[in-house]
């Protein structure tokens, strides 16, 4: 199928997936391995850097990546988040720079404005000393004309945790002891130069294999393969893999819901604060950087891996596997081998990448299914899981009064959990994503289109209204824990 | 101390899943929740040595029938 992409880095990221994917569905990576940068890149002239030979390195790392190594032979480390040296252009250092649109004004409010004395007049014109300035800012907006720009590098400004830094060439070096893997930096390099590891081959070579792999697909599903593919053409797409079969994580999330209102309940009533535990991101903030709150947070599962549990508890051979817009997840199955979930976690490009490879449209099949609550589905935008915890409430006849801090992105949890690290939060429970307006806009959504949202709440809309209680209720016989230890 | 268990396709077809719930029943069993974290890794390329198991960045190979060995000698050992 043609596929629209947001930008040329998600194109060539998605076409690397795709002959990563062709190779290992074939058996044949290690002969390909060396191939696919001259396929990708032929010929010789350039089309985005200086010359086809760069641009073949960085496909090189790319398929690194995709085959779950660091990008650069011998520099492993742990982190998802990582970044491609061959694809960094080194962008400027000096954050704040005057720009022609100086108009060398009389006021020279910026002169005025900066407090440490780094804003000289040369030929009448504003200058800004380098090893002076504070990187304050206050100069950019006392200027009339805007004529001073902030050019912090768009790595280190998206990055809500300061993960990042240079090294002495420029490139940029990402700090695994701060990174929460949330992707940003990853959306917002202009370069492409930073990039996720991949398990989608270690899955190929399972299925290739015989194991019984199961996918388990993130609320954020619908919509994203096109406003007329539902989740039950996705299902039977993702069996033509290989897969063994497919579930909704929306599914798990409803046990999570339950759950998750039990222990609200209780802390409610001892007068302690809480936070959710189902963004990955926002979990390792919290361990990472406000390890001192890590008592607060619900001792739930995530939707994924209460998902894994019901497929283990169903099927004990299951090889589990997460697809969703998420970079964080795959850290989380890292994380949690002790936890008897997920096995492995994926994102929908690198699915869109096995559909690909394999030739398979998931337009061209017919079938429908539910398996979670519109609540459950909700789960993946923001003040969804708060609405679907609150909800248990209401069918259950019981109230709850509770206030809610509703973090939509990073930033806002960071803030929450400052003021629950210091004791003045006013509000009783979290609600941390760490990406804004919650997973639908996740780092690896591959439909970024205005329509999305439309698409995506039609086909909710056909959803029927089951309860989050009732669809609990249906998976009773079976036998499995929704706490993380 | 951190354990570090490949999970790579590999590996998990050797069953390092198997040597992940060993370990963790070994360490609970002795009392070691707080000292030794158990963790995952992306295939780490000694495919052949499977399962592969690292403890600090020391690599070792493991199979489920070893697991309990392993664990007495150099995660026992080095406490």
């Amino acid at each position: 199928m043609k596929r629209k992409f947001v930008t040329d880095i998600n194109k060539i990221k998605y076409e690397v997936c795709v002959e990563v994917a062709k190779a290992a569905f074939e058996g044949n990576l290690e002969q390909k391995r060396e191939e696919i940068p001259y396929t990708i890149i032929p010929g010789k002239t350039p089309q985005y850097r200086c010359c086809v030979y760069r641009e073949r390195e960085i496909i090189r790392q790319r398929v690194r990546l995709a085959e779950g190594h660091s990008a650069v032979a011998g520099y492993e480390d742990k982190n998802i988040v990582q970044i491609l040296p061959a694809a960094c252009e080194g962008c400027p250092i000096n954050r704040f720079s005057v720009t022609n649109n100086c108009q060398m004004c009389m006021a020279k409010k910026c002169m005025g404005a900066c407090n440490f004395g780094a804003i000289t007049f040369e030929q009448g014109r504003a200058h800004i000393d380098p090893k002076k300035c504070k990187e304050c800012g206050r100069c950019a907006e006392a200027c009339p004309y805007n004529a001073i720009a902030d050019l912090m590098r768009p790595c280190k400004r998206s990055c809500p945790v300061d993960a990042i830094s240079l090294d002495e060439d420029m490139i940029v070096v990402i700090d695994d002891k701060k990174c929460i893997n949330c992707g940003q930096c990853i959306v917002n390099c202009p370069f492409g130069a930073i990039s996720d590891k991949s398990f989608m081959v270690d899955v190929i070579k399972l299925i290739n294999g015989g194991a019984k792999v199961y996918a388990m697909v993130a609320p954020a599903i619908e919509g994203q393969f096109g406003g007329d593919v539902s989740v039950g053409m996705i299902r039977s797409a993702i069996k033509a893999l290989g897969f063994e079969d497919m579930f909704e994580v929306s599914l798990g999330a409803d046990f999570v819901s339950k759950n998750e209102a039990l222990e609200l309940e209780e802390a409610v009533k001892e007068g302690r604060k809480m936070t959710t535990s189902c963004c990955p991101a926002f979990v390792n903030m919290i361990k990472k950087h406000f390890p001192q709150v890590l008592d607060k947070m619900s001792s739930t599962v995530s939707p994924m891996q209460a998902t894994a549990r019901i497929i283990k508890a169903m099927y004990p051979e299951a090889v589990c596997v997460f697809i969703g817009p998420c970079i964080a997840k795959k850290g989380e199955v890292i994380d949690s081998i002790t936890m008897g979930g997920a096995d492995y976690a994926m994102t929908y490009e690198e699915l869109a990448s096995m559909f690909e490879a394999k030739d398979i449209d998931p337009a061209d099949f017919e079938a429908e299914l539910q398996q979670g609550s519109k609540y459950g589905k909700n789960y993946s935008v923001s003040g969804g899981v708060t609405a679907a915890v609150l909800q248990t409430f209401k069918e259950r006849n019981e109230e709850l009064d509770v206030k809610v801090n509703r973090c939509n992105g990073a930033l806002e949890c960071k803030k929450a959990l400052m003021l629950l690290k210091a004791g003045r939060l006013p509000e009783d429970f979290i609600e941390g994503m760490a990406c804004v307006g919650g997973c639908v806009s996740g780092p690896a959504m591959i439909n970024k289109d205005r329509t999305f949202m439309k698409d995506r709440n039609n086909q909710i809309g056909k959803a029927d209204d089951r309860g989050i209680l009732e669809n609990c209720d249906q998976y009773s016989a079976l036998d499995f824990s929704m706490t993380r230890h | 101390m951190v354990v570090t268990i490949c999970i790579g396709s590999s590996c998990h077809l050797k069953g390092s899943r198997d040597v992940i719930a060993i370990l963790q029943r070994l360490v609970l069993l002795h009392g070691l929740s707080d000292q030794v974290e158990l963790t995952g890794s992306f295939c780490m390329g000694e495919c052949e040595k499977g399962v592969c198991v690292k403890v600090n960045d020391e690599l070792f190979s493991v199979t489920p029938a070893t697991a309990e060995s392993f664990f007495n000698e150099h995660i026992l050992g080095r406490i």
